[in-house]
């Protein structure tokens, strides 16, 4: 081996060693890398100049990025929605709707987290609240203490994988210019662009099938050990009546309609999921200004319901402004649009009021600048760290080790799902997909794979490694917050059949890719 | 060692200043990606200045928002040993860290960068749009401020962990964060 291979190699080693520490991640890989980097520049093996690269990086990778602005939208939304007590709304419900069936409350928490992952997708913080409302109500009523926090941590992490989804985003933007770089390898010099909404189309069938699967295990575990899962006795129940009923749609409504706009304005190719997120986020400053003084919302549901309309209006009159003259049907349709504006603008000013008055702004706002320096600061790391190791020639070298493997296209890439499968137990899905992502997926993508498809099975592997003990990110959440009677050993053994099914779900989708090909081919016509 | 606490403070006193004003800007990314979707799916009118100005409210906001984040503790560390670490341990891991990875990353950024922004400042660089933000060089002069931000933030941490492995200070206060 040569000596700058053996830098390469030791500096992937050196990495994952300093990282183990604890220091922040995004300055221990760039910190080693530059320390690698000088070393092999002081022996003569390596070109400084390659440096250079970097303020170009900083800026045009993470500063001038159109795609990415999504992320802060995102989380945004996210964090606002999380504020409005969606999740807590959305769990006394429905566990009050399917108590009553064999394994009714695992059910229940399954769609509950299949609802907040398609709207808030924020993994933490629907673990807690899970941990903390769905938890005790499951034990109480006789839950086998590992089924329901399996459950938990595992309906957690769905915020993963069913869209929108911020790993999406960030993953669809690095699968993108990997399927560049990697048409370009094979002479394609205009290429058949990736976008994150093929991703998010591509990952709503499999992420509705691990739903299934979940609960379809919840099922099957109800007959055939029923004293794991009981029903909830009767007399814990109110009456399902009119009331009742208006509840769940209480608690419904919201959610189902921000999905709907978000996801369905995404999906339907009317808006970049950037522009989705903005009105997802509006959405959910609506939402918590109302819940904050529900009996005063009459300008609130106006401003929601105004927001359609003026879509709606859009669609009917030619209301683009600087025409040279105006046709009678757009001078009234205009003026109903600015009335409409107003009604917007009237029902966003009492919201925000209402959560800046509450703090709840001023929180939602730093926890996004928060995240947002997290991820984008992790990318600038993650830049100087592939910039050093390109330098060292260990593309090459993953390359020439990918290409050798038995079995070729297979080989390969079961190769790279166990390595970021076996990776996700330590690292965080940012890195692994800001270091490891840009030097596998262009090899693996000149492969004649589809990177849709590609991207989802890396989402799904990523999204497993949030489950796998013992440093699973779902486990640590729920361990925080679950009673003393739930043990650490017991989350580890509860959630190893929900990781089973991942992986069996991974195992699906390799043998059926059409589970995540069929709808971007439908719906944004792409074929790779 | 009433230097080093004074000095910390005042670094600390900064970075909560800046990060609490930039903080808004999260607010103003969604208002006006939000008046911009409304402008052209109801109105048809569209401004590529407006549309850049999320961009630089976006790079703002995590740039000049990272020192805050690190000062709580908001930058991802892979946890295994260290959520479990004894304080002690914790105030040695950070000192380390930031003397000998955080520091020497930023100082090597600013200069790499110093070329790349100063040349931006001789043109007096402009979008490449040309109804675009004319203010190209002031956004990418961000970065140098990023790093001495972090520089300065990765000095309080040091003086942190040595007033704290010196017994002169408590050991900070664990926060919690939303993951994604």
């Amino acid at each position: 081996m040569e000596l700058v291979e053996i830098f390469a190699l030791g500096m992937f080693g050196l990495a994952v060693l300093a990282l183990m520490a604890g220091f922040p991640v995004a300055f221990t890989l760039s910190g080693v890398a530059l320390f690698v980097a000088g070393t092999a520049w002081a022996v003569g093996i390596f070109d400084i100049s390659i440096l250079g690269a970097m303020p170009s990086r900083v800026f045009g990778n993470a500063m001038w990025n159109e795609i990415l602005i999504a992320v802060p939208l995102f989380v945004f939304m996210g964090v606002m929605l999380e504020r409005s007590k969606v999740a807590e709304e959305l769990l006394l419900t429905m566990g009050m709707l399917f108590g009553q069936m064999r394994g009714g409350l695992g059910i229940s928490v399954f769609i509950v987290g299949a609802l907040l992952a398609a709207s808030t997708g924020i993994v933490g913080a629907t673990v807690v609240t899970m941990g903390m409302m769905a938890l005790p109500t499951m034990l109480k009523n006789g839950y086998d203490p590992k089924l329901a926090a399996g459950a938990i941590c595992a309906s957690g992490t769905l915020g993963q994988i069913i869209p929108p989804s911020i790993v999406l985003v960030i993953l669809g933007e690095q699968i993108s210019n990997a399927y560049v770089d990697a048409q370009r390898v094979i002479g394609n010099w205009s290429p058949e662009p990736v976008s994150v909404g093929d991703l998010f189309a591509g990952a709503l069938l499999p992420g509705l099938m691990l739903v299934g699967m979940y609960m379809l295990y919840q099922l099957i575990l109800a007959y055939v050990r029923p004293e794991s899962s009981p029903v909830v006795p009767r007399d814990d129940f109110e009456e399902i009546d009119g009331s009742f009923v208006l509840k769940v749609l209480h608690a419904l409504l919201p959610p189902i309609l921000l999905i709907l706009a978000v996801l369905g304005s995404i999906l339907m190719g009317f808006a970049t999921p950037t522009e989705a997120a903005a009105v997802g986020g509006m959405g959910a400053i609506l939402l918590s200004g109302l819940r904050l003084d529900e009996k005063h919302g009459k300008l609130i549901y106006g401003a929601g319901i105004s927001i359609f309309l003026m879509l709606i209006l859009a669609n009917i009159f030619d209301l683009r402004l600087g025409q040279t003259v105006y046709s009678s049907g757009t001078i009234f349709g205009l003026i109903l649009a600015f009335a409409l504006l107003a009604v917007v603008l009237a029902g966003l000013a009492i919201s925000l009021k209402r959560v800046y008055r509450a703090g709840i702004l001023k929180d939602v706002c730093k926890s996004t600048m928060e995240i947002s320096s997290m991820v984008f600061v992790i990318l600038i790391g993650a830049a100087l760290f592939s910039l050093v190791f390109r330098g060292l020639g260990g593309d090459d070298m993953v390359h020439d080790f990918l290409s050798s493997m038995p079995g070729g296209k297979f080989g390969a890439i079961l190769t790279v799902m166990l390595v970021i499968f076996f990776l996700g137990f330590f690292l965080d899905f940012i890195e692994i997909t800001f270091v490891v992502v840009p030097i596998v997926a262009p090899i693996i993508l000149q492969m004649d794979v589809n990177p849709v498809w590609l991207g989802i099975m890396i989402a799904m592997n990523l999204q497993t490694s949030f489950l796998t003990p013992p440093f699973g990110f779902a486990l640590f959440y729920l361990r925080g917050v679950a009673p003393p009677e739930v043990t650490t050993a017991m989350i580890y053994k509860g959630v190893i059949p929900f990781v089973l099914i991942q992986l069996f779900a991974l195992v699906l989708l390799s043998i059926f890719p059409e589970i995540v090909t069929w709808l971007p081919s439908v719906i944004f016509d792409s074929h790779y | 060692m009433n230097g080093l606490a004074s000095m910390a403070r005042t670094i600390d006193r900064i970075s909560e200043f800046v990060g609490n004003n930039v903080a808004w800007l999260a607010l103003a990314m969604v208002l006006i990606q939000f008046a911009v979707v409304l402008a052209r799916y109801v109105f048809g009118v569209g401004s590529i200045a407006v549309q850049e100005s999320i961009i630089y409210s976006h790079a703002l906001l995590f740039l000049l928002g990272s020192s805050f984040t690190l000062l709580h503790g908001g930058h991802v560390r892979v946890d295994i040993f260290y959520a479990d670490a004894s304080p002690r341990s914790k105030a040695v891991v950070d000192l380390l860290g930031s003397s000998f990875l955080l520091i020497p990353v930023c100082i090597a950024i600013f200069i790499l960068s110093w070329n790349y922004v100063s040349s931006s400042w001789e043109v007096l660089e402009v979008s490449r749009e040309s109804s675009g933000i004319e203010y190209v060089y002031v956004l990418k002069t961000v970065i140098l401020i990023f790093c001495g931000m972090m520089v300065l933030q990765g000095i309080s941490t040091i003086f942190h962990s040595i007033l704290f492995l010196t017994g002169n200070e408590a050991a900070p206060q664990e926060e919690t964060h939303e993951v994604i």
